[in-house]
């Protein structure tokens, strides 16, 4: 079954087409990549889906139901959740506190809960903190809570906005570049993890990446977008050996030397 | 001759001559002689000459390459003859045209011929500038010989230790731990806290329950702006319109004229605390969906809109237009008539505790951190499942409702209300005194309020200074203590974060007391 069918969706800015007739099917518990060359409108696609930006054209239909005019909250309360390309996280908050806010749309308390201290108000915040605490140790942060996320190293930051996205109790996690800015090392971590999210929460992951070695490695299906259009789509071994691809990366330019390095 | 002790000299004697040409010599003069009970002002005018050479010999001496002792009288040499140069040149000068009855004050509207004899100390021209000259040189010289003095002797650095050993050892005492570690300590502290307050308005008088209960109701508005700033970073610069509204509403709702409804005070106090708070939320359902500069400016533009309306003659028989609202009801409670300066004091102390009481619950609750995390990134915010709007105008409405509520206190106190007590002036004394205390945290909004309603409250004199003033206090602070007087803990660690020795002592304190 498909967790998320995207039909022709179409994006555009002013006279640019950033994103134009994709068509794909993400299956349910699958880890699903979409790659590309720069500018090639994957984040814009991932916005797509996410609310920010309402297509022009076509239709996200997202567990049945359709997303698009859907507010991002409310598609973010439906089961989708992100990360972003350069980390976004709140900064001034502590570790804990970014987790928590992840949760907010699964809360309840309100302000008169929270100024009288009711007691389902107290209950609530003391099994959030517990989950939020869960999540930490999860995404191997054990001991970090207090810390302000701007504190935090550069791979734990990656695995706090990984941790936040996953207190929403997402079905599907979208990853915008997760390994951006890594060492190998770090990327064969992220890797491993991303197949643990998968096989240990059976959460679903569209997965943008520029990183050719993540993608073979971990993808069961690749979409290509180049210039917003879908101009291919198959296995790792399928897209490896494809012309068009090979060409769209070719003509940017040193990309391809990654393809063929793995 | 350094250019750089010139340069000092050339900076000090121009600060000075500004400080002259704006009256604040003259001011200085005549606060010292009330204070003092002095014969004339003269000391205290020249006292503040003095100490800044003075200080312009420090700073002189501090960019200056070399510390040695002649290098330093040198330095300080320069800086007085550059600083005494002006200052004489300028006595001189004014002293003369001001005995030829040339009329100074027709440009220069503070040099008036009283500020001019305090200059002169009442003698010719001649003599008051070769005796400013002197006074210049010796302060300069001064200056740079105590900033020698500080360097070799290491004042400061002995001072801290023995401060922080001090600090350390009434901690070590047995009394003070063992009241720390007392179970009810806290309930103690919050015991004596509430009685000081509950008896304060008995013994303070007229004069300081009605300045206080001002101070008291600006500390509500630093709370209620507080929501809307500091935790969800909404920058509101129209706060006063919903102050207005709910002064408005208590008004027009309890006083005779011009409606003649007469309600009593306690139905009239809600009303006015949900029509501010609606009309936050009618503010903010347009505003909210612009971000940063432009809500700013938008928010601004409405303030002035509801106190040019209050003002305007189409609304004189709803309102009462330029001429306010007069006889503003007062609470009454079993008979009793509770409207005066000490009552209202209970009222509005009573208010801050259940302002600050609830905004402290919100603050650590799911409200609270999906209003920090707009604050933060509101795009993020809203793809973490964040209603953002939803969140916004909860934060604009509780903001406006607690204004509100501090407004209808404050037409039913002072018994009027009139469209000149809602002028931008009071946004920005809000904002200012939120961000001096310390944005986000609750006693600095109280110290915030004291400094910046209570002390020119206090120090009249000073009232045509109060924009210079506030100006320069907030400069200063930015520069100095971005965190505000009293920081919330918060944002002490996001600031000061990288400042790891100014965090090890606390952290050192609290272990110890384990």
């Amino acid at each position: 079954m498909n967790l998320l069918e995207s039909h022709k969706v179409t994006k555009q800015f002013g006279g640019l087409l950033a994103v134009n007739t994709v068509s794909l099917n993400v299956p349910e518990n699958s880890i699903f990549s979409v790659i590309g060359p720069n500018g090639a409108g994957k984040t814009t696609f991932f916005n797509c889906i996410t609310g920010f930006y309402k297509p022009e054209e076509g239709d996200l239909i997202f567990n049945g139901h359709s997303l698009v005019g859907r507010r991002p909250d409310q598609i973010t309360a439906m089961g989708i959740a992100r990360t972003y390309q350069n980390i976004r996280l709140f900064d001034d908050m502590t570790a804990i506190e970014n987790i928590l806010v992840g949760q907010h749309h699964r809360l309840h308390s309100g302000i008169f809960g929270a100024v009288f201290q009711l007691v389902g108000t107290r209950q609530e915040e003391k099994k959030a903190l517990e989950e939020a605490q869960e999540l930490l140790d999860f995404v191997g942060l054990q001991g970090k809570g207090d810390i302000f996320a701007k504190n935090l190293p550069y791979g734990d930051q990656r695995r706090l906005e990984i941790a936040r996205a996953l207190a929403t109790k997402p079905k599907l996690l979208l990853l915008d570049e997760p390994t951006a800015g890594m060492n190998p090392v770090e990327t064969v971590e992220m890797m491993a993890f991303i197949h643990h999210l998968r096989d240990e929460l059976g959460i679903t992951i569209l997965l943008i990446e520029h990183d050719m070695k993540l993608v073979m490695g971990v993808s069961e299906w690749i979409v290509v977008l180049d210039y917003g259009m879908n101009i291919a789509e198959g296995t790792p071994t399928e897209i490896r050996s494809n012309q068009r691809v090979i060409e769209a990366y070719l003509g940017r330019g040193s990309d391809f030397a990654l393809v063929q390095g793995d | 001759m350094k250019r750089t002790s010139l340069e000092s000299g050339l900076l000090i004697g121009c600060l000075s001559l500004f400080f002259i040409v704006l009256g604040v010599t003259s001011l200085t003069g005549s606060l010292v002689q009330d204070w003092f009970k002095l014969s004339s002002p003269i000391l205290g005018g020249w006292l503040l000459l003095f100490l800044m050479t003075f200080w312009g010999g420090t700073l002189a001496f501090k960019k200056s390459p070399s510390k040695s002792w002649s290098e330093t009288l040198r330095t300080g040499l320069s800086v007085g003859l550059v600083a005494g140069i002006m200052l004489a040149l300028t006595i001189w000068g004014l002293g003369t045209l001001n005995a030829q009855a040339v009329p100074i004050r027709e440009w220069l509207v503070q040099l008036t011929p009283a500020a001019i004899a305090m200059l002169t100390m009442g003698r010719a021209p001649v003599v008051a500038a070769l005796l400013m000259f002197v006074v210049m040189l010796l302060a300069g010289i001064g200056g740079a010989a105590w900033a020698y003095a500080a360097l070799h002797y290491q004042w400061r650095s002995v001072l801290n230790t023995r401060w922080l050993s001090a600090r350390e050892s009434v901690i070590n005492m047995s009394l003070v731990q063992k009241y720390q570690q007392h179970q009810y300590s806290k309930q103690i502290a919050y015991g004596v806290g509430a009685l000081v307050l509950l008896t304060a308005p008995l013994y303070l008088g007229r004069y300081w329950n009605y300045t206080l209960g001002t101070v008291g109701l600006y500390v509500i508005l630093g709370l209620g702006l507080n929501v809307v700033v500091g935790m969800a970073g909404l920058l509101d610069l129209g706060y006063v319109a919903f102050f207005a509204i709910g002064s408005y509403t208590m008004a027009l709702l309890t006083a005779p004229q011009p409606h003649d409804i007469v309600m009593s005070f306690w139905l009239a106090l809600p009303i006015g605390v949900l029509l501010a708070a609606c009309a936050g939320v009618l503010l903010g359902i347009p505003v909210l969906r612009m971000r940063g500069d432009y809500l700013a400016i938008v928010t601004l533009g409405f303030g002035e809109i509801i106190r040019i309306l209050s003002k305007s003659d189409v609304l004189t028989d709803f309102s009462g237009g330029p001429r306010g609202v007069r006889a503003v009801g007062g609470p009454m409670l079993f008979g009793l008539n509770l409207n005066n300066e000490f009552y209202f004091m209970y009222f509005i102390i009573l208010g801050i505790i259940i302002v600050a009481y609830a905004t402290h619950q919100l603050q650590r609750s799911r409200v609270g951190r999906a209003w920090m995390a707009i604050r933060e990134d509101e795009d993020v915010a809203e793809a973490m499942g964040i209603n953002t709007l939803k969140y916004k105008l909860l934060a604009f409405a509780m903001g406006s409702g607690f204004a509100g509520f501090s407004g209808a206190l404050f037409a039913s106190r002072n018994k009027f209300t009139g469209p000149e007590d809602f002028t931008l002036l009071v946004s920005i004394n809000v904002l200012s005194l939120v961000i001096i205390g310390g944005m986000g945290s609750i006693p600095g909004v109280i110290v915030g309020a004291l400094v910046l309603k209570g002390l020119p409250e206090m120090l009249r004199q000073l009232d045509d200074y109060r924009m210079l003033a506030f100006g320069g206090l907030l400069v200063i602070m930015m520069i100095l203590r971005p965190e505000g007087l009293i920081p919330s803990s918060r944002r002490k660690m996001e600031l000061h974060d990288d400042e790891s020795e100014a965090l090890v002592p606390d952290v050192l304190v609290e272990g110890g007391e384990v």
